[in-house]
């Protein structure tokens, strides 16, 4: 679905990474591995066409991903190291805000389990502004379920997480890649995931 | 296409929702116009005929400055948290989401003060039949200003430290449009003719504002 030929971006003259390549297919989970300030969240936003590659080219089904780009955001949804949650909303809010501007088909049920699997029932009406930033960053990875889009794209995704939240993130991970989806995400740490594909940068 | 005007309409429900929440600030708005206005008063002193006659000037010149005050909160927030990826990931271009923020600046920030104004006009002693003038030059005039603080507060995402400088370039921009706009109450005979003007100046900052805003939301979430 996704290939990323010879990528390199530089700023200000200084090169932030270069000659990457990578390829994502259906089931496939690809991490980005490097120490803080490696280049890891600019390599995502590369991939998103938020930042425009100095070298490289990425396709998309095998187009260019600047001509198929709204294609492409069709079915990826991204999940960025801060929390994009509406903090002076509750938690309420936030979900009915992104199950409608997504055009989610998740039904009540559905949510409401999703909610319980996350333990955020308890907080539907709470401001997200007060959550901690665990409680905050799984609220996060529910706009995964309302998107319900193909391919994942999650910046540092196990960061502020208990281990009972990284291994719940690690199932729904696998159940998303049995269901046909893919995964790029990064971490500076080792997130004990099967992946199929490691980036070091 | 309709799967578009719905996503639109909830993108203003969400604005509907953020600013309901923050409706204290709206308020502070409000609330500088008017001990503004009061101060004013009482500086120039008792004289009902002199405040009548600066009372167009210092209104203009008030809601210029409260109007101001908001631009801060334009984009910064949404490009604090990621929103303006989110909405540029869900189908809108960058110039698109200026489009949009800049008529979500009018509808929850301008409009408060254009239905302040017939109580400032009493304030500072403006004829009844001057009010229409007025609300009308500044129906066109506010949209005017929130386009051009659409650019400026897109622009200062890039300048991070001198926020000054955004409030300094609509300041300067609203010259023409105060000119004009205070022309219209004390012209009434030419009123054709400056609206006109003014709707002018407002097709062409309308039509500006979702490239260069659009522009330097793209280049500040680059260099973010």
């Amino acid at each position: 679905m996704i290939i990323v030929k010879d990528l390199s971006v530089e700023r200000l003259d200084k090169k932030i990474f270069e000659n990457i390549n990578l390829s994502l297919t259906s089931g496939n989970i690809t991490i980005l591995r490097g120490k803080n300030g490696s280049g890891k969240s600019t390599l995502l936003k590369t991939i998103l066409h938020i930042i425009e590659p100095s070298f490289g080219t990425i396709y998309w089904k095998g187009k260019l991903l600047k001509k198929n780009l709204y294609d492409f955001y069709d079915n990826v949804t991204y999940i960025a190291d801060k929390t994009s949650s509406l903090t002076k909303l509750t938690v309420k809010d936030n979900i009915n805000i992104w199950s409608r501007i997504f055009f989610s088909n998740i039904n009540n049920s559905q949510l409401e389990t999703a909610l319980k699997t996350l333990k955020l029932e308890n907080y539907l009406n709470k401001k997200v502004g007060t959550l901690s930033l665990g409680e905050t960053k799984k609220l996060e990875f529910l706009r995964l379920i309302i998107e319900n889009k193909k391919v994942w794209i999650l910046d540092e995704p196990l960061s502020n997480l208990d281990e009972d939240s990284v291994q719940l993130i690690k199932q729904t991970f696998e159940d998303h890649c049995s269901q046909g989806g893919s995964i790029i995400f990064s971490s500076h740490q080792n997130p004990g995931i099967y992946v199929t594909e490691e980036v070091q940068l | 296409m309709i799967k578009f005007l719905i996503k639109i309409i909830f993108f203003y429900y969400r604005e509907y929702k953020l600013n309901l929440s923050g409706f204290q600030d709206i308020l502070t708005n409000i609330i500088f116009f008017f001990v503004s206005i009061f101060i004013f008063i009482f500086s120039i002193g008792p004289d009902k005929d002199t405040i009548s006659v600066v009372g167009v000037g210092i209104l203009w010149t008030l809601l210029l400055l409260s109007s101001t005050l908001s631009l801060r909160k334009f984009y910064q927030d949404d490009f604090e948290n990621g929103n303006l990826v989110i909405m540029h990931l869900n189908g809108f271009s960058f110039g698109f989401i200026a489009i949009l923020k800049t008529l979500s600046n009018f509808l929850f920030v301008q409009i408060p003060f254009l239905l302040s104004i017939p109580i400032a006009c009493i304030l500072l002693n403006i004829a009844n039949d001057k009010i229409i003038y007025l609300i009308t030059s500044f129906g066109i005039s506010s949209f005017i200003l929130s386009c051009l603080g659409s650019i400026s507060s897109s622009m200062n995402l890039m300048n991070q430290r001198n926020f000054l400088l955004g409030s300094l370039i609509v300041m300067v921009f609203s010259i023409p449009i105060i000119i004009f706009s205070v022309g219209i109450i004390n012209m009434e005979e030419s009123f054709n003719s400056l609206i006109n003007i003014l709707f002018g100046i407002l097709l062409i900052v309308f039509a500006i504002n979702p490239w260069a805003s659009g522009l330097c939301l793209k280049l500040s979430l680059e260099n973010k």
